[in-house]
């Protein structure tokens, strides 16, 4: 029997509706303004579908999981936890431990990118987790595309397969300020199911992504010449690389590499910089990150237009990505803050997915292209 | 104006044309994959019958086809070759555009043209049973069919992801009475070897062709079939161009550009050589000859000419030709036939010397041209052949463009009856557009010592 841990963050997306950015601190602003909670709403819509199914629910009493559960019609669940009133990160965390230690085989968590944040921080990748998506914010990769949508990956849990997604921490304060200030937090475990299109069901496609990620790291670990700086921007897919030759880096950010060491760790803008003013040639590997795809421009900032353009412009970078997230992604974003050098990037850019395999995707413009009249 | 330009069963080719004869320089031997050595006969014995290692190393121009084996190529030979003029006229071409249809044959593909001499020639040397791989099942059930017309037995090792996406294919070889096995598979030494290292390996024709080797090599009644790649192979497909050449003489036409898909080389071998024969002896020097291939798994027009093996376990002779690799597995795209790291030695000779060109392409555009031959000329063809169609397209499209009116003649290898599940991804716009990251590999190889 398949046991799901249910966790409602109850605040979620009350401020996106008030026009605030963001929920994080602002709770009393978004009552003020009239805000109503939705969280329960959406969580129950997805659970709707999944009632007399056999499926066992845990889940904290009241508004963060329980309220979602009756509404929906479930019955015979079991509560795991007693939050106070007002409700926060450390109640999260008390569930997630708690799920994990009564076997939950999923952790469903309806809320935003910042619900998503405090449930990686409990659970890690211990347990895979999915996101009904609730909150004002949900750049994460993480999130089902719908209430309805999470139901439906959960009837078919037991044919999907895993696959990392990047959660993101987007900084509320820049956000408010029109500002767009983002860093990868971490990568999750996210049951996917592909595309059930007869035929385009290609085994290799569906192949499970800690295989991809080590085909490719084979392969750029083969392609690497002497000499060369190798600027590593951030996620698992590139952690990868750093392993298979040996090294750790930071999952997180952006490492130098040369002749198979470590020259920096967790590098900014400045340090990549003054490295690249010594290197003979120089590549630059990023991994799409978040649910949209950003080559550049999210989760990796370091490598600014200033650092592309030292290391010789966008010919220089190669991309890497494993078949499951190239397939949630129909088309790769780059929005470095330099424009020109975004155009520069041109039409389609091919993407290492495999050994010796690439993936030619389509590079969508971040800017709408207004024709004058 | 004629659409179909038939030849009668009396005028089917008597003899195939061995391309060896015209080459400027003979090809570089095969070596041993044990000693490194020059393959002699007696190394093949155990897996080839002794007619065929004769025809992979003659040098006479000309091969006298057996009787009994004319005889059943008369099933469906001489294949027709048609002008397709309602896919001129969607182009708005000037150019005339002709195609050799192989889809006639009762598997469906080129591929009998060599699986029944081969079949012949195995029982002739008192064979009776042959192992072979096959890609996307055109060679297995063709090799099914001749097997089964000889009485032999017959045992397939498909690739596992052609296995997944075309089960009508081991339906087929069933139905001759064939066995049909995915690979790698458990039953060989180097099947299992790749699934300890990679149980999810979505399995290559490198692969498939270890297992069938090894299979023949360790059983004495049994012995080894290739669908393509070999002199033999392309030999026995010649009886495609030739036919061609009489077709279109008969309505007084000699082709500009001719035009093959090429996995292991085979079906491009079949209609170009007996022109490329015409162009390196002089006789007509200005034909223009091109190999397709996927953008996946460019052989020709990306990789190396160098000496490899034609299997992923080494089981094969070390051969010279244009080669991605022999540990490369390509990605499971719809054409599983053009899947395969090296090509034709003689394919590969005539592309180093410049007698022949090579373009690569995506399988989205290539599907894209499918339908539209579809939808002008009502066959529906395999992906494999697609590329040939493509590429006889763009030719096409160049020539609107130029208002060339040159003669295109491409050979249309086989029907699409069997994959739907790939037109379908098509539609539903699952289909991926593979490329083989050339420039990285080439930054790395050029960092390597040149050695001779």
């Amino acid at each position: 029997m398949t046991t799901i841990g249910l966790i409602v963050n109850p605040i979620a997306g009350m401020g996106g509706a008030v026009g605030l950015a963001g929920t994080d601190g602002q709770v009393a602003e978004a009552i003020r303004r009239g805000a109503v909670p939705r969280a329960s709403f959406r969580a129950a819509e997805a659970l709707r579908p999944l009632a007399g199914r056999g499926i066992r629910f845990l889940a904290p009493a009241g508004p963060m999981g329980a309220d979602a559960l009756d509404a929906a019609g479930v019955i015979g669940y079991d509560v795991i936890s007693l939050p106070g009133e007002t409700t926060s990160a450390a109640d999260t965390g008390e569930a997630c431990r708690a799920f994990i230690d009564a076997g939950a085989d999923l952790v469903l968590f309806c809320g935003g990118d910042g619900t998503a944040r405090d449930v990686l921080d409990a659970v890690d990748r211990s347990v895979p987790v999915l996101g009904i998506p609730a909150g004002v914010k949900m750049y994460s990769a993480a999130f089902a595309v719908s209430p309805v949508a999470a139901a439906a990956v959960i009837t078919g849990l037991d044919s999907a397969r895993l696959r990392d997604a990047d959660i993101l921490d987007i900084d509320e304060e820049a956000y408010r300020e029109g500002r767009f200030a983002v860093r990868l937090y971490g990568t999750a475990r996210v049951p996917y199911i592909p595309g059930r299109v007869q035929g385009a069901k290609a085994v290799y496609e569906e192949a499970d992504d800690e295989r991809a990620k080590r085909d490719i790291a084979r392969f750029i670990a083969e392609v690497m010449v002497p000499d060369t700086l190798y600027v590593i921007g951030a996620g698992s897919t590139t952690a990868a690389i750093l392993s298979e030759i040996g090294l750790s880096g930071t999952l997180l950010g952006v490492d130098l590499v040369r002749n198979k060491e470590i020259v920096a760790r967790g590098a900014d803008e400045r340090t990549i910089l003054s490295h690249l003013d010594g290197a003979a040639a120089a590549r630059i590997i990023t991994s799409p990150i978040g649910a949209q795809g950003f080559i550049l421009g999210r989760g990796n900032q370091q490598i600014s237009p200033a650092v592309v353009r030292r290391a010789g412009g966008p010919g220089r970078i190669v991309v890497v990505g494993t078949p499951a997230k190239l397939a949630g992604t129909p088309a790769l974003y780059v929005d470095s803050g330099d424009p020109a050098l975004d155009l520069e990037f041109g039409d389609s850019v091919a993407v290492v997915s495999g050994y010796r395999i690439a993936q030619r995707k389509r590079v969508a413009s971040t800017v709408p292209i207004t024709t004058p009249r | 104006m004629q659409t179909k330009i038939l030849l009668d069963e009396g005028e089917m080719p008597k003899r195939w044309y061995n391309i060896q004869a015209d080459l400027p320089r003979p090809l570089d031997p095969p070596l041993h994959p044990a000693t490194g050595n020059v393959v002699t006969p007696d190394d093949l014995r155990h897996i080839f019958p002794m007619e065929l290692i004769r025809q992979e190393m003659s040098t006479e121009r000309y091969i006298d086809i057996p009787d009994e084996v004319r005889d059943i190529l008369t099933l469906w030979r001489p294949s027709p070759l048609y002008r397709a003029r309602r896919l001129e006229a969607a182009l708005k071409t000037p150019a005339k555009i002709y195609f050799k249809w192989e889809g006639v044959s009762p598997p469906g593909s080129h591929k009998p043209n060599t699986a029944i001499p081969q079949a012949y020639y195995n029982r002739e040397a008192g064979i009776e049973r042959l192992a072979t791989e096959t890609g996307a099942g055109q060679w297995g059930s063709s090799l099914a069919f001749a097997t089964g017309l000889f009485d032999m037995e017959c045992t397939v090792y498909m690739v596992r992801t052609s296995y997944d996406q075309k089960p009508y294919r081991k339906s087929m070889m069933q139905v001759y009475g064939a066995e049909c096995i995915p690979s790698p598979s458990p039953r060989t030494r180097s099947g299992r070897m790749m699934l300890e290292r990679d149980p999810d390996t979505p399995g290559s024709l490198g692969i498939a062709i270890s297992e069938a080797v090894e299979d023949a090599a360790s059983h004495d009644n049994t012995n080894y079939a290739l669908g393509s790649v070999l002199n033999h192979v392309c030999l026995h497909q010649t009886i495609i161009g030739q036919e061609a050449k009489q077709q279109l003489a008969a309505v007084d036409d000699y082709p500009d550009v001719v035009i093959g898909c090429v996995g292991g080389g085979s079906n491009f071998a079949g209609l170009s050589f007996p022109f490329a024969g015409e162009k390196i002896t002089g006789k007509r020097p200005d034909t223009e000859i091109i190999a397709v291939e996927p953008a996946a798994c460019p052989t020709l027009t990306k990789g190396l000419y160098a000496y490899d093996y034609g299997d992923v376990a080494g089981l094969t002779p070390i051969m010279k030709m244009f080669t991605l690799g022999h540990d490369f597995v390509p990605p499971a795209i719809h054409a599983g036939g053009l899947r395969y790291h090296g090509a034709s030695p003689l394919v590969s000779r005539l592309a180093q010397d410049g007698v022949i060109r090579s373009v690569s392409c995506y399988q989205n555009e290539v599907f894209e041209a499918a339908v539209t031959f579809a939808r002008t000329e009502g066959t529906v063809v395999a992906p494999e052949a697609a590329h040939a169609v493509k590429a006889a397209i763009d030719v096409a499209l160049q020539c609107r463009e130029t208002g060339e009116a040159k003669t295109i003649l491409f050979n249309n290898s086989g029907h699409g009856n069997f994959d739907f599940s790939s037109y379908e991804a098509y539609f539903a716009g699952m289909l991926i557009d593979y490329e083989y990251p050339v420039e990285l590999i080439k930054e790395s190889l050029a960092r390597l010592p040149v050695t001779g």
